[in-house]
This record gives structure tokens, C-alpha cells and sequence, in this order.
């Protein structure tokens, strides 16, 4: 399935997901914006922006060669910190004015540890501490941290997050929310005016870049896709499952074979935005803390949490009217491998089938990605 | 009728007690080298809690399933036995058996990359082979797998109605995490009570601590005997078998301290004597992880006997050996959480940041005149393996070697013995080491 969409704001989304530093980026430096990087969904971005600075997903986007970064990592390791560190280590990142990371998976958070001692020069660099489980002390536990980071952030660079600022950004980052729920609503159409790949590249944009300027730009896009019919032409309707999944091209190698993405349950979609902050609360520090612990569709890094999970990919199926699932992991990664091992026992009780797909990073072994595809698509009868 | 077919999920349980029943009528039972005779002692405290959890299994008295980074002293003041859900890995990876069931957990969808010790525990959960215990202590640390099997004990029917409570970790080592941990401690117990009907009292906690901290006091000890050139033991006796008896099988107890009592006096007339585990101690080694349970017969004699290589020390025998202070209840709690979250071996190391990794290099290396660090690279520590680069650079700054391996600790086929004494053999000749 080819790219359809004509529109001079997706290339604009297209270009932010295919870059690191993008053009919406680079304006915000001229101007002496400043960006901070961060590791994982988990990071409230929220207080990024109330402290004026952009947010920026970490992403090794364009990277081809890990040649650096295997002195500190090894061949057990997820591709994704390997990427993202080798591009630290070249100087990609130079244009970042911070990393907040946090003890997310086991490979991801030692990018802190290599990061601290062997990339000089990153003005501010922090790790929080992430609870593994969901109950009202972890959610107090990670509601201090956000207040210490707030507090590190002031500091460091010369601002104060008031609890009005707090709450504006909180506002600004739901509208987002909002604004990407319409998007999806498109989706479950008979015939989406967009694909799964069209729409992750839309996702992926919104982390890179700053969010009330993204806001406008996705009002533009959805003004343009309303009403508009895709052609319909796929075999059947899949939702996607997994973690860190930044690249357009390979939703799009799935798409090719006819299995048109209408959903998903990843780091870049509506995990992030299915749910919204609670605006009624009087401290938006517990606020953060109550959607980034225990409120929004959780990922197997959160404990306890697994039959929840389950319901809500089974529910996403329902509504979006999946044929079957598509359960992605990168190669390596124990959380994913675990939680699809279950999933797939749950899913196959509802009679909704599912296809385990490993992976690298860096997209490549397309031939095999496209014959897994094609075989499953054909044992649904599609 | 018997016990297994009334209790399919002892299967594997009894035959690890008869496999550890035949190794000491069999083999050490019949030496009458002293380190032998306490390693009789370790089997016999090995089987004893074996028993005292079948025990429980067929008199329907409770027991926990559990580990030993979270805080055994206190069953043992509880008077409740526990078993580990990854006990046949730590601690049973002798068994003949050990690969057929890595096979058996990989045609159960489990893959080969997720570490094999979390692997073999799921796959005895999933298939029935684990005992069913009253309540299960889930454990949420050190590495991701952790948390990972023990989402697998909520889900598995035969589990799901099993009463489980999990502490939860903070990723930093500073007062903050300490008091929150402590917090977690304290609802365990408050768990553990409704769900056994046992009462933690003080007395008996603080009893159990003193014992512990007799015992970390003398495992302290027998540590600074092995600095010694020759070190009086390399690999046969030492760092696992004090984990064992501290933290797993005598945990608290008046037998454990009296253990330790024999290997300190053991290990002092070596050193009297000027003697160690070789004739000729070449090359002292610093082996950064479990020592490799599932072919350590294959591989670790070899390293003595072809380089007179020496493992003086290893990850699960030394910490800092921090003394839990018992004048009063609030620092029972405080350093309970210390020694489990903090302190305990391998949590310390992969659980937080990874300055860990680093210090106990430095420390010990200089400590024990170590010549060569080992960091072996076990498939499944993927925190570590992330942490290599940090590791090299502190022993490149020491001017000590270092080599990372690259294997699987119980599963010889991953990389083969050969394999790896090749690898070391060439790395020794280069370094012009033995």
C-alpha cells in the first residue's frame, strides 16, 4: 500500500519522523529554544514543557552502525540503546540541552550509566526512578519524583514550574491527546482515510517537536482527512502490539502484504493518549504521577498489570474491528517476549490470532518480515 | 498413593532431593578432606529444607515461596520454610535433567534470547512442577526477568489464587529508598501474617538477625582469609555454598552460624599451612557473576589444573556485610532493607545504577590481589552486559585484565566448555599470565 496522503503538513510530520533534528526543531534553536532529550514513555513530558523547553523522544533514527557503542554494550543487548548511544557518541545528539532518562528495561537504563561517563559535554543528564508497581505508595513514590526532577530542571536551567505552568502544559499535552484520539477515530472507518504507517509517522512528530505547535499542525491534517474515504484495498485489519517502534517503513513493509494497521498498543501510540491526565485534581504533580503509574494502558515494565493489558488489546480489537494482532518486540528484549508468550494464550481464547514478530532496530530482513506477514495473512483466510 | 501422584507439582522437588541424597551417600559422604565434610553439612541443610517444604506440602502447614533478597530472616523468625521459584538454577543446576527442561521451556514459546535461570522457573510454574505454595513473595528485582516471571505466577491457574505480595524497589541506593523500601518490608509482614496466621514477634525477629549477623560477621572473616596468596579455596568451596547457608537454607539459624564457625577454622589452617586449592596458585581471579552452575564440573577443575587459575573471589561472595543494628525496631526494618536491596549480591550490582559494577571491581581487586577480572557475560544479565564498557575502562585504569566471555551459565550449549577454555586459554597467553 503506497503512501496516499497529499498534504504539505504530513510531509512535515513525515520529515520530523525521518530526522532527528527537524526543521520545526532547528527554528526553536534559532530562536534559543531549547530541547530536552528523554528515554521512554514514562518521562512526564508535561514537565519538560512547563519548564519552556521542548520535549525530544529519544530515537536513533537514520543511525546505520553500532561500531561505537559495542565497546560498552554487548551482543545480549537490545538494538535500540546500541543505535541511540553510537549516535551520542558521534555527537548526532549535540543539539540537545539535557537527557532525563529512567530505569525503564535493562538496556535502556544503562544508557545513564555510559552516557554519564563517556559522552562529555551533555549540560544535564538524569535518571528517575520508576516504580514496578501501580498501587497509591508507587504512585506518591513517583509523584516526589517528578517534583525533585522539577526541582533539578528549575535549577539547572534558570526557570520556575509553577503548579499554573504545570497545569497549562498538562492541558496542552491532553489537547494532544485529544487531537490523536480523532486521529484514530479515522481509523476505525471501513476505509481509513490513513495507513498505520501515515499515522505512526504522525505519532512519532509529536514527540519531536514542541506540542502546541504540533497541536496546530495535526488540526490542519485531521481538517484535511476529514471526510476523506481511503481506498479499502487491504486484506485484512490488524492492530500492533510492542514497544519502541519509531520506523514508518516497517509498519509499511505489513501494509504492503495487505495487513492494514487500524490500531495498536505501542510506545509511540495510544498507550501515550487513549487516556487522558486528570484536569480535576489540585496538585498536577499528582496528577502526572496518578496517568504515568496507575492510570494510562500500561506496558509490561508495570507488575501486576498483565490481565488488564490483555483487555485492553482485546477491547482495541473490538473496536477498531481487528481481524488479528500483530505482536512486535525487538530482539533481546525479555519484557516484550514474556508479555506477548502470555498474550498469545489469551488472545488465542478469544479466537483472535496473533503473529510474534522479532526484530532489530533498524529495519532490514524485509523478505522474511514480508513472508511471515503474507503466511499469517493467509492462515486468517484473508 | 504416592506423594507425587497425590502432588504432581513436587515432581521435580523430590527428585532434586534424591539427586542431592545420592551426591552426598555417593561422593562426599565417603572424603574425609574437611572441606568435604562441611559440604556434607551443606547438603544436609540443603535437604532439610527440602524436606521441611514437603513436609509442609503433605501436612498442609504453610510455607512460602520466596527468595533470598527478601529478607529470609524474617520466615525464619515466623518459623516458615521457603523455597525459591528460581531455586533449581541457583541452586540446583547439578541436576541431570537441567537441559532437558531448558528445552522443555524454549517448545513452550519462551524463546532462547530471556535468561535461562527465568526461563527453567517459568517453565516449572507453567507446567506444574513448582510446589504450590501458601503465599508467594514475588520478587520485582534485580533485572527485568524478575518481574517478568512473576507476572507469569499471577496469570498461571494453579497460581492465580495463591495469595502473592511483591516489594517494591527503588531504583537509587540513598535514605529515601531505604525508608520507602523498609515501608515495603513492613507490609509483607503485615501479608505474610493474614495469610499464614503466623505473628512475627520481635523477640524472634531480633534473634534471627543477631544469628544473620554472626554469620555475615564470619563470612566477612573467612573473606579475609581469602586474600591470602595462596588463596586457602578457589571455586570447590566459598562464595556459593555461604550464600547458600545465609541467605537460603540457614538464614538466621544457630546451625548456620555453627557452619560458618567450621569454615572460618577450615580455612585458617590452610592458610597456616600455606596451602590452597592448587599446588601452585599462577593467576588469582576475580569471576564477576554465579559461577556456571550447569557445567561447572566441566569447566571449573580445568581452570585450576591446566593454568593454576585461581577464583579467589566471585559475585555472590562478597558484599559489604553491613551488621542490621536490633536496638530498636525501626533500624531492624531499616537495615533489613539495607542488606536486601542494597547490599545483597547481585541485586547490588544490577537493580540500580551501575556504579556498583565499578566499585566492587575496585575494591576488590585490590583487596585480593586479583590478576585477572572475569566478567563471564551470562546471556541473561543484560543490565551487566550494558554496564561491559564501564567494566573495562575501570580495570583498564586499575592496569588489571579483563575478559568478557560470553555465555550461559546453565546451558552448556550456548557456548560450549571448549569453547570457552579456548577463549581464556588465548586471552591468558596473550596477557602472558600462568
Amino acid at each position: 500500500m503506497e503512501t496516499r496522503i497529499k498534504s504539505k503538513v504530513f510531509e512535515q510530520f513525515s520529515e520530523a519522523t525521518s530526522t532527528l533534528l527537524n526543521p520545526v526543531l532547528k527554528d526553536w534553536k534559532k530562536q534559543g529554544g531549547k530541547i530536552v532529550g528523554y528515554f521512554c514513555s514514562t518521562v512526564p513530558e508535561e514537565l519538560i514543557t512547563a519548564a519552556g523547553l521542548a520535549p525530544f523522544r529519544m530515537r536513533a533514527t537514520g543511525s546505520t552502525s553500532t561500531e561505537q557503542s559495542d565497546a560498552y554494550y554487548s551482543s545480549i543487548n537490545c538494538s535500540f540503546p546500541r543505535h541511540c548511544f553510537n549516535l551520542a557518541l558521534t555527537g548526532e545528539f549535540e543539539f540537545l540541552d539535557g537527557v532525563i532518562c529512567v530505569n525503564s528495561c535493562d538496556h535502556v537504563r544503562r544508557i545513564f550509566d555510559n552516557w554519564k561517563r563517556f559522552v562529555p559535554g551533555t549540560p544535564f543528564i538524569e535518571v528517575m526512578s520508576l516504580p514496578r508497581k501501580t498501587e497509591a505508595a508507587q504512585v506518591a513514590w513517583f509523584r516526589d519524583e517528578i517534583n525533585l526532577l522539577r526541582g533539578k530542571l528549575e535549577k539547572h536551567f534558570g526557570v520556575k514550574i509553577s503548579d499554573a505552568k504545570l497545569w497549562k502544559a498538562i492541558k496542552l499535552h491532553n489537547e494532544t491527546r485529544r487531537l490523536q484520539k480523532k486521529l484514530y477515530e479515522l481509523r476505525k472507518q471501513e476505509k481509513p482515510p490513513i495507513t498505520g504507517a501515515e499515522s505512526l509517522a504522525v505519532m512519532v512528530a509529536g514527540t519531536a517537536m514542541p506540542k502546541a505547535q504540533y497541536n496546530n499542525m495535526l488540526r490542519a491534517l485531521l481538517d484535511e482527512l476529514s471526510g476523506i474515504e481511503g481506498p479499502g484495498d487491504h486484506r485484512a485489519r490488524l492492530m500492533i502490539v510492542g514497544g519502541i517502534l519509531d520506523d514508518p517503513a516497517y509498519v509499511k513493509v505489513i501494509e504492503d502484504q495487505g495487513g492494514l494497521i487500524v490500531t495498536d498498543s505501542n510506545c509511540f501510540g495510544t498507550r501515550n493518549m487513549w487516556i487522558e491526565v486528570n484536569e480535576s485534581l489540585k496538585d498536577p504533580a499528582e496528577a502526572l504521577a496518578r496517568w504515568y503509574v496507575a492510570e494510562r494502558p500500561s506496558c509490561p515494565r508495570f507488575y501486576g498489570e498483565h490481565d488488564n493489558r490483555t483487555k485492553y488489546v482485546i477491547n482495541m480489537c473490538r473496536e477498531f474491528k481487528c481481524d488479528g494482532v500483530i505482536a512486535e518486540r525487538l530482539l533481546f528484549c525479555d519484557s516484550w517476549l514474556v508479555e506477548h508468550y502470555m498474550l498469545g494464550q489469551d488472545l488465542k481464547a478469544v479466537g483472535i490470532p496473533m503473529l510474534k514478530l522479532d526484530r532489530e532496530y533498524i529495519t532490514g530482513a524485509v523478505g522474511q518480515l514480508r513472508t511471515r506477514v503474507q503466511a499469517f495473512l493467509e492462515t486468517m483466510g484473508r | 498413593m504416592a506423594l507425587v501422584d497425590k502432588h504432581p507439582e513436587l515432581s521435580r522437588y523430590l527428585s532434586e532431593f534424591e539427586w542431592f541424597k545420592f551426591l552426598r551417600e555417593q561422593t562426599m559422604a565417603l572424603s574425609e578432606i574437611p572441606e568435604m565434610q562441611l559440604q556434607v553439612k551443606t547438603i544436609d541443610s540443603l535437604l532439610s529444607m527440602y524436606s521441611r517444604i514437603i513436609d509442609a506440602v503433605e501436612k498442609k502447614k504453610p510455607f512460602l515461596a520466596s527468595y533470598y533478597c527478601l529478607a529470609p530472616e524474617i520466615y525464619t523468625a515466623m518459623g516458615l520454610p521457603y523455597y525459591m521459584v528460581m531455586q533449581t538454577p541457583f541452586l540446583a543446576s547439578s541436576v541431570p535433567y537441567l537441559l532437558q527442561d531448558i528445552d522443555g521451556a524454549e517448545e513452550m514459546g519462551l524463546g532462547n534470547d530471556l535468561c535461562t535461570a527465568i526461563r527453567l522457573a517459568i517453565y516449572y510454574v507453567e507446567a506444574n512442577l513448582s510446589p504450590l505454595p501458601t503465599c508467594a513473595l514475588n520478587l520485582l528485582y534485580p533485572c527485568d526477568g524478575a518481574p517478568l516471571l512473576h507476572e507469569v505466577l499471577k496469570r498461571n491457574e494453579r497460581w492465580r489464587n495463591i495469595p502473592m505480595f511483591a516489594p517494591d524497589p527503588p531504583y537509587y541506593a540513598d535514605d529515601r529508598s531505604l525508608h520507602y523500601f523498609a515501608g515495603e518490608l513492613r507490609k509483607m509482614v503485615k501479608f505474610i501474617e493474614k495469610h499464614t496466621g503466623r505473628k512475627l514477634e520481635l523477640d524472634e525477629l531480633k534473634k534471627a538477625i543477631d544469628n544473620s549477623n554472626t554469620m555475615f560477621g564470619l563470612w566477612d572473616e573467612y573473606n579475609q582469609l581469602r586474600r591470602n596468596v595462596p588463596s586457602p579455596h578457589g571455586w570447590g568451596i566459598g562464595g556459593p555454598q555461604c550464600f547458600s547457608q545465609a541467605w537460603v537454607y540457614q538464614a538466621g539459624t544457630p546451625e548456620g552460624v555453627d557452619w560458618f564457625k567450621k569454615l572460618v577454622e577450615i580455612a585458617e589452617l590452610n592458610v597456616k599451612a600455606g596451602i590452597g586449592p592448587v599446588p601452585e596458585e599462577k593467576i588469582r581471579l576475580f569471576w564477576f557473576d554465579l559461577l556456571p552452575f550447569g557445567w561447572v564440573f566441566e569447566f571449573l577443575p580445568w581452570l585450576e589444573s591446566e593454568w593454576g587459575a585461581v577464583i579467589v573471589m566471585d559475585m555472590f561472595a562478597n558484599f559489604p556485610y553491613t551488621m542490621i543494628d536490633t536496638s530498636s525496631e525501626e533500624q531492624m526494618w531499616l537495615g533489613l532493607a539495607k542488606r536486601n536491596l542494597f547490599d545483597s549480591p547481585m541485586v547490588r550490582q544490577a537493580r540500580g545504577v551501575a556504579d556498583n559494577f565499578a566499585n566492587d571491581i575496585r575494591r576488590i581487586v585490590k583487596d585480593y590481589k586479583i590478576d585477572v577480572v572475569i566478567w563471564p557475560g551470562h546471556m541473561g544479565h543484560k543490565d551487566g552486559s550494558a554496564t561491559v564498557g564501564i567494566m573495562r575502562e575501570t580495570c583498564r585504569d586499575l592496569n588489571v585484565p579483563f575478559i568478557h566471555l560470553g555465555l550461559d551459565l546453565f546451558d552448556k550449549r550456548y557456548s560450549t566448555p571448549d569453547q570457552i577454555k579456548d577463549k581464556i586459554s588465548q586471552f591468558f597467553r596473550a596477557m602472558g599470565l600462568g
